[in-house]
């Protein structure tokens, strides 16, 4: 081993290396390789693979790292990682029945390297041998495995996008996979692996596959596989409440595990908690001499805490809700999303991986951006990156980078925001169809930044390779953004009649996708963009806006709502049938809450934009003091527009 | 002469459908709005709903007495007033109790439900149509789970066609509708869909200016009793009719009546749509929560009851063989291996195996605690767990609307309260989280322990254990059982409802944890670990029943009175009977401009024979104009008849039911139509009266009822109230005091039209 990752100079080692060539340790026939292994005694358990697999990050890569760079303290933490890391996977169905010892290993090796090189980001390549693994299953009829394969073909399907796999999946789906797209060919292979770990009473795997397909209603317009004679029926909308009644029986693991016969729990793993237990003072012994009521309350917990609940069903449910937060993210409910992802957090957090841990604190955080302000979340965030210092940056560093850029497009700290920007987009892979979400994401954030710079047409051109990229792959719910995102550029170019049809467009998206919040932006925009048309379009304006405004308020963000305030109040300055000055509430109430809003935001461009408004209306109304007031903060924020950059803003050196 | 009597009966109005016996004598009797059904009320207090041909469909009694009854205006459901101020909601399809809300303390006299007409007035501003999300998102709500051991049918509640009354009583399908309901006390309840209250009023509050003795007097209302209470049809009005005292003259005894300004229910339709739907479905959901709580409890006690039965008996032996320990200590020596002491062998072979089999009486206990162990698990997944989602997200929506203040501060849609209640939701998510968690390590270490001590019998009784049939266990989780649930009991604790300071210990590491996500935006209320399952709920319902309490408040307030008019003075001797003056209200849409509607109250009612009086026999029909004009006319019955009832039919017409003529031994009555509005109205000046009763101003104007010309229907039998009519369909049910209904069809143009079919 140590010769491996010593290598030759110039030969650069990769996780990726390293981990293929334990595989081949593993699961080669005895007798063909004689490389140096030091792991004798872990190889002859081939659940070092099974380790392998649930490493997202490669822990136990870095300890062997560590360990070669004698550094020992760090692998020693590494390699405690490793084991917290692979404690949730006790009781794994891994474990190749004893009478196909032999038989079972070759499908078995070709499911991890499949998983693994998803891992490091070479799907078309995990693709091609998790092909091969459902063939030798196939032929060894090893239904267990198989079910596990198609399962992680689904995963991989579903988290990378592809646009074209015609000729990869022939060989297993040949009568299929010719006439269908790739989402339908998904979806069949989702449908077909929960029936056959139905079947198999794998209550984990069909678990996992619940929530894999409620992923996939989340997003995806479910159509008829055939259809024959007319399409009147057809209904081309996504439907929540499968996604609900999915995510429900995914959390129905809690109660199901311990049906599952071929779980064992792992000796000693109870203990182990245990003891951590027995460590701290509240709990002495193990039958204390007296059992008063102090002990008796005591016990509850220490007793929670060693709950025997298995890690691995802990995790798989902590990810529904998680799930669940996502999806109530895109329907838009703020609430529930938020309130989903605390319980994650309060509930799931001993059990679950780091990186899920991450994601929930990141809603967390962005939720408290979107809805509080740049203050608080930066607290957040600040906790939560000495949280996961060392775990997993990469969670929680895309979320950092996004508050920065919003805050710096806010600010009007546009070299600021284009920074930004383009470190987002250095975080993604560089192989096609990888880490979409933030590829997208950081284009997106590109086109706004140029958006914000008044650079129309380049904004316009990213927007629109965006928006080709996404339908490539099939993104529609981003192509509702994107779409919104190329109504917005008209609409700040002043070129409303063009906007409209964009807008217009993003609006059936998110009908038929069900993502209310975004609906409600969407009718924002075009509120807006028929305001530009000309005060005579006052009156529809204002039914749009009047429309979207239990969204927008209740579930829409402190930027979303603020917009709305003041589209609202500008409709009624614009609409000649009412008249400002004798009733100025009407419009100072909403510009009031606007106000409150920007300022939590910091976003000034608009802020002077409310003030300013604020301020017209009270000379109109005659309350010239106020009217002054008003004038002050106008000016306070175009000087601060200005000058983005303060010295003193200890925000700048977070980068 | 036959050609003549052909052509009587050619003229005969109002023919006979049927005339059909009744069991007891009808005491109300309503049609439904929609459909050919009949509800009436016996005097033993039975609902009885027949169809149109007479084909009865149900029978229910409530048990007490019912003192009023009106229809959904959708007909799909009746609300009954009781005796003890109890409304009930039935179902149409088969009597059901949909739901039940003790609204008044004292006899509910008369109900009143109108709905929202759905026209949209066009006063310019834009109604954005909302749309209840929540059935988009999740699957049916989930329905209180059933008590073991219950016969179905009992409760009333839940059956196999429950489904069909859940939908029922859900709000979300119905148009926006007001039930109004008045009990003898002169108090005024309003519901939305009946079921979410959102105003209470008590007419004695009402100081109203009243011309008296030529001058303005602030006037209230003493000891009034309702008679009763009219909606107008834009929901704007209500229109009571009651009798009392009119202060500060004691004397001014009698009959009034009183016009309120509900025009907030109109003006806020949408908004209090929107607000009651979200929230009846919401206190729908606490109901499901609650019943799910205690059917839980209750099931889970009586398990741990008859595993604590069997198993105490362990100790005692543990005594009786001398030994001071206790049945934990003696366990955990015979999982170690190091002996098995004569009193657990004794136990385990002698007391739980009791049958031949020596394992049967193990096997027994093991599969109670371990199927009520699966039953609680399925009630959580099943119900406890949807609701408090749907509850979390229906609580979202309303906290939304709740921000919009400009439309719904207005209706005391409080944001704070809402955001606190929001915030309880999802504390209660959580602990539903925990609860689940806590229940599937109990039952999973109960299994196993049973697992445990069935290996042991076989083997202390030697027998040729089969490896294969006896299911695995876990050593170490049959001490960890041992440790922390053999004689406590964690499901419970958090079930438990108590209200003794039953605090949970939470560690030091979770409180770390709680506190750290206060920062990113989780709960300031760090305690809410330390509260079981059972107390977050009442606290969650608390603040739910908080925040639902101020739209009440605030509309409650918006009701004023806008006029009172003394009708007529009643003796008081007779007071007892003032309740009983049959009246007739209804609403007339009449077009005003090219396209303007309004709707014009006709008032009807018989004066009562008081001795004093000089209007024997008189029918007072009035109705306000659109300026708020008083017009009235007195319709004098002519002798030998006597006006038994009367009710306001469609297009104006008012249907009277009159005993008589009197002859010497033919018992005999008819019926007849008025058209009211082409009765010679007088208006009642508003002012410079010399008598405070408005109809002493009439007596002039006596217009004398000519039977000759009008449409009369003779009925064979002496007749008593009341008379139902349906102005939709155009019948009306007459009942004789020989225990007999008839059907009259008042409409001919219909009859006519089948006629020619």
């Amino acid at each position: 081993m140590a010769s491996i990752v010593k290598g030759q100079s110039g030969f650069a080692m990769t996780p990726h290396k390293v981990s293929i060539c334990i595989l081949l340790q593993v699961y080669a026939p005895s007798g063909q390789l004689s490389v140096p292994f030091p792991f004798d005694s872990i190889s002859q358990h081939n659940r070092l693979a099974l380790f392998l697999i649930a490493l997202t990050k490669v822990h136990f890569l870095r300890y062997l790292n560590s360990l070669y760079h004698d550094d020992y303290p760090a692998a020693l933490e590494n390699l405690n990682r490793y084991f917290d890391y692979s404690a949730g996977m006790e009781g794994s169905d891994f474990v190749p029945p004893l009478s196909c010892i032999n038989n079972g290993r070759y499908e078995i090796a070709l499911l991890t390297l499949g998983m693994t090189h998803f891992h490091f980001g070479h799907p078309k390549l995990a693709l091609k041998v998790l092909t091969e693994a459902v063939r030798v299953c196939q032929m060894h009829s090893d239904d267990t495995c198989l079910a596990y394969t198609l399962t992680a073909i689904c995963n991989l399907l579903s988290e990378v996008g592809i646009s074209n796999i015609t000729g990869i999946m022939g060989a297993s789906d040949s009568h299929v996979s010719t006439s269908l797209s790739v989402q339908q060919q998904l979806f069949v292979l989702l449908r077909r692996s929960l029936k056959r770990a139905d079947s198999l009473k794998l209550k984990r795997l069909v678990a996992s596959s619940h929530l894999a397909l409620a992923k996939f209603d989340l997003k995806h317009v479910q159509r008829p596989l055939l259809s024959f004679g007319p399409k009147a029926s057809v209904q081309l909308r996504t439907c929540p409440t499968n996604v609900c009644k999915k995510i429900r029986l995914s959390s129905q693991l809690i109660h199901q595990y311990d049906n599952e016969s071929s779980v064992v729990t792992v000796d000693g793993a109870l203990s182990t908690s245990w003891l951590k237990n027995q460590r701290k003072p509240t709990t002495t012994l193990v039958f204390p001499p007296e059992s008063g009521p102090e002990s008796n309350c005591d016990a509850f917990y220490s007793w929670l805490q060693s709950s025997s609940v298995p890690g691995s069903v802990l995790q798989l449910v902590g990810s529904s809700y998680l799930v669940s937060a996502t999806s109530w993210e895109l329907y838009g409910s703020a609430s529930l999303a938020q309130s989903n992802a605390l319980l994650f957090a309060n509930c799931y957090a001993d059990s679950s991986s780091s990186a899920d841990l991450a994601l929930a604190y990141g809603k967390l955080i962005q939720h408290l951006a979107v809805y509080k302000g740049y203050k608080e979340a930066f607290v957040a965030l600040k906790i939560a990156e000495a949280k996961f210092l060392s775990v997993s940056k990469s969670g929680i560093l895309p979320v950092k980078l996004q508050l920065l850029h919003e805050r710096a497009l806010h600010r009007g700290h546009l070299k600021l925001a284009q920074q930004i920007c383009d470190e987002l987009g250095v975080l993604a892979s560089s192989v096609t169809g990888v880490d979409m979400e933030i590829k997208t994401e950081a284009s997106l954030r590109q086109a706004r930044t140029l958006l914000a710079a008044n650079q129309f047409s380049e904004a316009a051109s990213v927007a629109h390779s965006l928006f080709c990229k996404c339908y490539k792959f099939n993104m529609h719910v981003e192509n509702a953004t994107v779409l919104l995102l190329i109504a917005e550029i008209h609409k700040r170019s002043g070129n409303g009649v063009l906007g409209i049809p964009y807008a217009l467009a993003s609006l059936s998206f998110c009908e038929s996708f069900n993502l209310y919040l975004l609906r409600g932006a969407a009718t924002l925009t075009l509120a807006e963009l028929w305001l530009l048309l000309g005060p005579r379009h006052a009156k529809r304006a204002l039914n749009l806006i009047h429309s979207a405004f239990p969204i927008i308020l209740g579930q829409g963000g402190l930027e979303l709502q603020s917009r709305a305030h003041i589209a609202e109040a500008k409709c009624y300055l614009s609409d000649s049938s009412i008249s400002v000055s004798e009733d100025p509430d009407i419009v100072l109430d909403s510009l009031r809450q606007a106000c409150e809003g920007l300022e939590a935001l910091e976003y000034h461009e608009m802020a002077a934009e409310a003030y300013y408004l604020m301020a017209i209306v009270l000379d109109k109304a005659g309350q010239m003091e106020q009217r002054e007031e008003a004038a002050a903060r106008f000016k306070q924020h175009i000087t601060a527009l200005e000058n983005p950059i303060k010295p003193e803003d200890p925000l700048v050196n977070l980068l | 002469m036959e050609t003549d009597e052909e052509d009587v009966s050619r003229v005969v109005p109002f023919q006979l459908q049927f005339d059909k016996p009744v069991a007891s004598q009808i005491k109300i009797a309503e049609w439904n709005p929609e459909k050919d059904l009949l509800a009436m009320v016996t005097e033993d207090s039975k609902i009885l709903l027949h169809r149109f041909n007479w084909q009865r469909l149900w029978t229910i009694s409530p048990g007490r007495c019912i003192t009023s009854l009106c229809w959904r205006p959708d007909g799909k459901a009746i609300a009954i007033g009781l005796q003890d101020g109890t409304i009930s909601l039935h179902d149409v399809e088969n009597g059901k109790l949909l739901r039940s809300m003790k609204s008044h303390t004292v006899a509910v006299v008369c109900l009143n439900w109108d709905d929202d007409t759905g026209e949209e007035v066009s006063d310019g501003n834009f109604v954005p149509k909302y749309e209840d999300r929540t059935s988009r998102f999740f699957p049916p709500a989930p329905r209180a789970p059933r008590m073991p051991g219950l016969v179905p049918g009992e409760t009333g509640f839940m059956d196999e066609s429950e489904n069909l009354s859940q939908e029922l009583s859900n709000s979300s399908h119905q148009r926006f509708n007001i039930l109004c309901s008045a009990d003898k006390d002169g108090i005024i309840s309003f519901s939305i869909f009946g079921i979410f209250p959102i105003g209470k009023i008590d007419i004695h509050d009402f100081s109203v200016c009243c011309p008296l003795a030529n001058q303005q007097v602030d006037c209230k209302l003493l000891n009034a009793s309702i008679c009763k209470v009219v909606l107008s049809k834009d929901l704007c009005h209500l229109t009571v009719l009651c009798s009392g005292e009119l202060l500060p003259e004691h004397d001014l005894h009698g009959f009034h009546c009183l016009t309120l300004d509900t025009s907030i229910f109109y003006k806020r339709r949408n908004e209090l749509h929107q607000v009651a739907l979200q929230a009846s479905n919401i206190e729908d959901l606490t109901e499901v929560i609650r019943a799910s709580l205690s059917v839980m409890s209750k099931q889970w006690s009586d398990a741990m009851h008859t595993f604590h039965d069997k198993f105490d008996s362990l100790s005692s032996l543990i005594h009786d063989h001398g030994l001071d320990s206790t049945p934990q200590e003696e366990f955990l020596s015979l999982i170690g291996g190091a002996r098995t002491s004569p009193a657990v062998h004794q136990f385990l072979v002698n007391s739980l195996g009791e049958v031949v089999i020596a394992d049967q009486g193990l096997k027994r206990i093991s599969k109670l605690v371990c199927g009520a162990g699966k039953e609680l698990e399925v009630i959580v997944l099943e119900h406890l767990q949807p609701a408090a989602e749907m509850i979390g997200f229906r609580i979202g929506e309303l906290r939304g609307l709740s921000k919009w203040r400009s439309r719904y501060q207005g209706i005391g849609l409080d944001e704070t309260l809402i955001s606190n209640a929001t915030e309880k939701a999802s504390m209660l998510l959580i602990q539903v989280q925990r609860f689940m968690r806590v229940l599937s390590s109990s039952v999973q270490q109960f299994s196993n322990f049973f697992n445990w001590l069935h290996k042991c019998v076989k083997m202390l009784m030697s027998e040729p254990s089969d490896q294969q049939q006896l299911l695995a266990f876990n050593s170490e989780l049959v001490i960890l059982f041992l440790k922390y649930l053999y004689d406590q009991d964690p499901v419970r604790r958090l079930l438990e409802s108590t209200e003794v300071d039953n605090s949970i210990e939470v560690d030091l590491e979770t409180m770390e944890r709680v506190q750290e996500l206060a920062h990113f935006g989780g709960f300031t209320d760090f305690d809410y670990l330390r509260r079981t399952l059972a107390k977050e709920f009442q606290q969650m319902e608390s603040c739910f029943k908080e925040a639902f309490q101020m739209p009440f408040i605030t509309i409650s307030k918006k009701i004023l009175c806008q006029n009172l008019l003394p009708l007529f003075p009643i003796e008081s001797i007779s007071k007892s009977a003032s309740s009983s003056v049959p009246t007739s209200i209804s609403y007339y849409k009449e077009e005003m401009h090219s396209k303007q509607y309004s709707f014009v109250d006709y008032i009807s009612f018989i004066l009562p024979d008081e001795p004093s009086s000089q209007l024997a026999n008189c029918i007072v029909v009035m109705r306000c104009l659109m300026n708020n004009d008083l017009e009235a006319v007195l319709l004098f019955v002519p002798d030998g008849y006597h006006c038994i009832d009367l009710s306001l039919y469609k297009e104006c017409q008012l249907v009277l039911l009159l005993n008589g003529p009197s002859s010497e031994n033919m018992e005999k009555a008819c019926m007849t139509i008025v058209q009211a509005d082409d009765l010679p109205f007088a208006s009642i000046p508003s002012s410079e009266a010399s008598s405070p009763w408005k109809l002493h101003e009439l007596q002039d104007s006596i217009v004398y009822l000519q039977m000759d010309s009008l449409k009369v229907r003779e009925i064979p039998h002496s007749v008593i109230a009341p008379l139902a009519v349906s102005a939709s369909r155009g019948v009306a049910c007459v009942f004789a005091t020989r225990k007999r209904a008839l059907v009259y069809i008042l409409d001919e143009d219909e009859d006519e039209i089948s006629d020619a079919d």
